[in-house]
């Protein structure tokens, strides 16, 4: 019986929400053979452990098994990734911001669909989560903070320095340093 | 003067994550500070870049199936024929094992056929194509706007095909959807790409989903995605016919909607 009940739970509640388990594990093992494994396993865990869900949008409750079964992934197959998160999130903090002096809005020229990807792709795994899951998955910080199991000032500001990481990857290559500016026309003949 | 804001907060005010006392200072700080403006915008640019472009990797095929099958009923299936093999716990356990061991030879295939798409995708008249995409999100939003949604209200496609028959030189495909919260709404004649071409409505939760079908030469092709001014869009061709997709709903339950469609088409 509870078997049978756990199955229709997980038809209604978890199985809808398998193409965000996939986007999730893609992004996070970053290639797709692994990624359908990773994704399989953990919507088979989530099967197994439906009677611990109790609340009616399973989608958070999905991803962060997704999300755990990644960064176990990842442990066994990037270790080097994997040690970056070992890191307390303070060593995450020196990552340097963009100067803000530099409007923001300039600096972004038109990107290509590829080199966003690429922008992404290259962000360290603890930023890369949390922008992917607020950008592709349209979360709330409430929500990515449950997922990656950190404290919603964490979301915060390591959503703002994937941010800042993506502004300065998709800068034009050279970039103006000095600001032009204009000469005296009139030369040293002012009275 | 420049006030110095927390680029934390700037972030969390673009995705409305502060409190709404924060998000009226901000906002009323822009009013009197360009340069505050200046970054909102950028950051708002790059967002918008992001989520319109980056990839939502879609559920490959092989993993679905599989996924279907663990969520098979282990009593005996009362359901339709196809879908009987795999419907045993023993099937879906062997279908999961056997699809581990074949996975290297699976794997080179997928790049194989990766490889394929991604060349096809490149080689397409893409200009046409972006001209296309405007006049469907163009014509998605008038029909979400005015009062002309449909020409023929019912949940039935048994009355709507006929309707439509009948005022296009084609019969359209017409197809009830099987989604949760999905509803058909019925359908109307549209004009794109230079000819007459059927609109089929659905509502999707509160969102609109408009799909529209026309004839087409082409053979048959897998689904192209994109996003359109936040607009979500698919075309494809399958059985002589172009498809556009286009709703607001989000990427996952878009993709969905899509595969419903194309599953739809199929069966027949």
């Amino acid at each position: 019986m509870g078997d049978e009940e756990n199955r229709q739970r997980f038809v209604q509640l978890a199985l809808p929400h398998a193409g965000a388990a996939y986007n999730l594990a893609r992004w996070l093992t970053q290639n797709e053979q692994d990624a359908q494994d990773v994704a399989q396993e953990a919507m088979m865990r989530a099967l197994r452990y439906m009677g611990k869900f109790h609340g009616d949008n399973a989608r958070p409750w999905l991803l962060q098994i997704v999300r755990h079964a990644c960064f176990s992934w990842l442990k066994e197959n990037r270790p080097a990734e994997r040690t970056f998160l070992a890191d307390d999130d303070d060593s995450l903090q020196e990552i340097p911001a963009p100067a803000s002096e530099e409007p923001q809005s300039i600096a972004l020229r038109k990107a290509e669909r590829r080199e966003i990807n690429q922008a992404i792709a290259a962000l360290p795994v603890a930023y890369r989560e949390v922008l992917v899951l607020r950008e592709l998955e349209d979360l709330s910080y409430t929500d990515i903070a449950r997922i990656a199991e950190i404290p919603v000032g964490t979301v915060m500001s390591r959503l703002s320095r994937a941010r800042g990481l993506m502004r300065t990857a998709l800068l034009p290559a050279t970039r103006p340093v000095l600001r032009t500016v204009p000469r005296a026309v009139n030369g040293g003949n002012a009275p | 003067m420049k006030h110095n804001i927390d680029p934390h907060r700037i972030d969390a005010f673009i995705d409305g994550e502060l409190d709404l006392e924060s998000q009226l200072e901000i906002e009323r700080q822009m009013r009197i500070d360009g340069d505050l403006r200046e970054r909102v915008e950028g950051a708002r640019q790059l967002q918008a870049a992001v989520r319109e472009q980056a990839d939502y990797h879609e559920i490959p095929a092989a993993l679905r199936e599989r996924l279907d099958a663990l969520a098979a009923p282990k009593t005996a299936p009362k359901m339709a024929p196809k879908a009987a093999p795999a419907a045993s716990s023993r099937g879906a356990a062997a279908l999961v094992e056997r699809w581990f061991g074949w996975r290297p030879a699976a794997a080179s295939l997928a790049l194989v056929g990766i490889g394929a798409l991604t060349m096809n995708l490149a080689t397409m008249q893409t200009s046409q194509n972006d001209r296309l995409l405007d006049e469907v999100v163009s014509s998605h939003v008038r029909s979400t706007l005015g009062q002309h949604l449909v020409d023929v209200a019912s949940s039935d496609h048994h009355t709507v095909k006929p309707w439509l028959s009948s005022k296009l030189d084609f019969s359209p495909p017409v197809n009830e959807l099987h989604l949760p919260d999905c509803e058909f709404l019925g359908g109307r004649v549209d004009y794109l790409d230079g000819r007459p071409v059927a609109a089929l409505v659905y509502r999707k939760g509160r969102h609109i989903v408009n799909a529209f079908v026309w004839p087409s030469t082409a053979k048959d092709s897998k689904a192209d995605f994109s996003t359109e001014r936040g607009f979500q869009t698919a075309r494809w061709s399958q059985g002589a016919m172009t498809h556009w997709v286009v709703s607001d709903v989000n990427r996952e339950e878009f993709n969905a909607i899509v595969r419903a469609i194309q599953s739809a088409e199929s069966a027949k």
